[in-house]
């Protein structure tokens, strides 16, 4: 495969490759369910050259569409083979060169509150599985949702909330970046970052790469509005008595727990207290148990590893 | 929020009684198991990060699944539900009361609760200041900043999702700042008090009074 990324080839990989792959799994029985409630991913796929930020494309996007009241489409992907203006989180840069995976995810945001915490964790499963898929099999989550192989950040994710001027339509910014051949890293990145060429030593087709990981996005998307449906079904006064499956295959995927780490709402430049990593909680927060032996749960902020932590 | 402040009234109310009754509700259904009785002195939570829980104030039990519930603030239990140890409770239902001494401080910011515009935090997520009213603030205090409905100033964060949360309310200055950056903030508890223009200087009688006839008592 080395067409395009296209929906129909989004599709064609969806049927041929990523439903069969799930017939393996627990969810077997309702995956065909899972992947109609993940279908509005890709539903648009457009492609661009160069961007500044597809954050803010998206978000002007959506405004020009508003202006002209006509419906953004719901799962727009938009995508850059470069990025001018790329910037993480508080006054971060990110480095967005010819050879990653750069983009941003449209979509209107219908999960109700305690589902919705949980999309943070399904791109980084998403992202993780994908890089799996593609040799890079010691690959791991860091609570929330940086994806690490070796220990070096091969993915970052953003979400961000935006509410249409004209429709009042709470729209989520999925962004997304993978470093998928861009080997090269300024040297404030080199020290913590790798990408999926350095690791394999050899190249991988972007668009091949792009496929799966929205694959796995659709698919990991869908589980949230599929267990959405299955716990609201739960009698009142009752609650739902198992594991959220995203939750599940979060903790195959990642190893923070029983770490010991260092937390901070901005860790880099503001890092506040040491403590071990002991669980994840049904809605996504991390539980942490400070060196005095009291526990919390941190629902914002950031890690480090503390072994790894300079 | 009130024009017009009755201090004599609100000054008397909080002499004779210079309190704040928090009543503790369950949070879920489920069987009780008290841990403290009527007149137990309780803490609030403490430590640098409130991760030292309060008091501990009761256990409910759901589904073989024990909870303790602990104080949010310091003070004496002032009302217990007697009839709800050891049976089934519904969710919400009051179960019993803390009694908080008010300090001067506390009076007058209850006070100036009354007066003025109180913006909620609209879910249970950490917030900033947008980057445009933050270094307004920087710059000139938060009460040389005014603010009008629909301006962008604050970024709530909740599960690396960072939303941009605008004001609705009447334009004024941010007079009071309730809340710290990065400190999680409970839905419906005021981010910020904000003062319209015409109100600073019943403000300042609030004050002014209040630490006077605090002082003089």
């Amino acid at each position: 495969m080395s067409a395009r990324l296209s929906r129909e080839f989004l599709l064609a990989y969806i049927e041929d490759k990523e439903l069969p792959a799930r017939s393996g799994e627990p969810l077997a029985a309702a995956a065909e369910k899972i992947i109609r409630y993940g279908a509005f991913v890709g539903s648009v796929i457009e492609r661009h050259g160069s961007l500044n930020r597809t954050m803010l494309y998206a978000r002007e996007r959506i405004e020009h569409c508003e202006r002209a009241a006509v419906p953004v489409a719901n799962g727009t992907v938009i995508l850059a083979d470069t990025l001018s203006e790329s910037k993480g989180r508080f006054t971060r840069e990110w480095h967005a060169p010819r050879g990653g995976l750069w983009g941003s995810l449209i979509y209107v945001s219908t999960l109700l509150p305690r589902y919705r915490m949980l999309v943070p964790l399904a791109v980084g499963v998403a992202c993780c599985e994908a890089v799996r898929e593609f040799g890079a099999r010691d690959a791991m989550i860091r609570w929330i949702n940086d994806v690490l192989i070796d220990g070096y950040k091969v993915g970052g994710f953003l979400a961000e909330s935006f509410t249409g001027h004209f429709s009042g339509e709470e729209y989520c910014l999925l962004g997304f970046g993978i470093n998928v051949n861009n080997g090269v890293f300024p040297e404030e990145l080199a020290a913590t970052a790798t990408s999926l060429t350095e690791h394999l030593g050899r190249r991988v087709a972007v668009d091949e790469f792009a496929c799966c990981f929205l694959a796995k996005l659709w698919w990991n998307l869908g589980l949230l509005y599929y267990q959405e449906e299955v716990e609201l079904q739960v009698d009142a006064g009752k609650s739902y008595a198992g594991t959220h499956p995203l939750i599940s295959r979060w903790l195959e995927l990642s190893d923070t727990l029983g770490r010991e780490i260092i937390f901070g709402v901005d860790v880099v430049t503001s890092p506040q207290y040491r403590a071990t990593a002991a669980g994840i909680t049904s809605n996504g927060g991390l539980r942490l148990i400070l060196e005095d032996g009291s526990d919390i749960v941190e629902y914002s902020g950031e890690i480090r590893y503390l072994d790894e932590y300079a | 929020m009130s024009n017009e402040i009755d201090f004599d009234e609100i000054l008397a109310k909080y002499r004779t009684d210079p309190y704040k009754y928090i009543d503790i509700l369950a949070p879920h259904t489920g069987t009780i198991e008290f841990l403290v009785e009527k007149g137990s002195g309780v803490d609030a939570p403490g430590g640098e990060w409130k991760h030292i829980p309060g008091s501990a104030l009761f256990r409910i039990n759901r589904e073989n699944n024990p909870k303790t519930v602990n104080a949010p603030i310091n003070g004496i239990v002032s009302e217990i539900c007697g009839d709800c140890e050891g049976r089934f409770v519904e969710a919400g239902e009051k179960l019993l009361t803390i009694r908080h001494p008010l300090k001067k401080k506390d009076i007058i910011e209850s006070i100036l609760r009354e007066v003025l515009y109180l913006f909620p935090a609209p879910e249970t997520a950490k917030f900033f200041f947008s980057l445009d009213i933050q270094s307004r603030i920087d710059k000139k205090g938060s009460s040389g900043v005014t603010i009008k409905s629909g301006d962008e100033v604050f970024t709530m964060s909740l599960m690396k999702r960072d939303t941009p949360v605008a004001y609705t309310g009447e334009e004024g200055i941010i007079h009071s700042i309730y809340f710290k950056p990065g400190v999680s903030v409970q839905q419906g508890e005021p981010l910020i008090g904000v003062c319209p223009a015409g109100k600073l200087g019943l403000i300042q009688k609030v004050i002014t009074r209040v630490k006077a006839e605090w002082d003089a008592m």
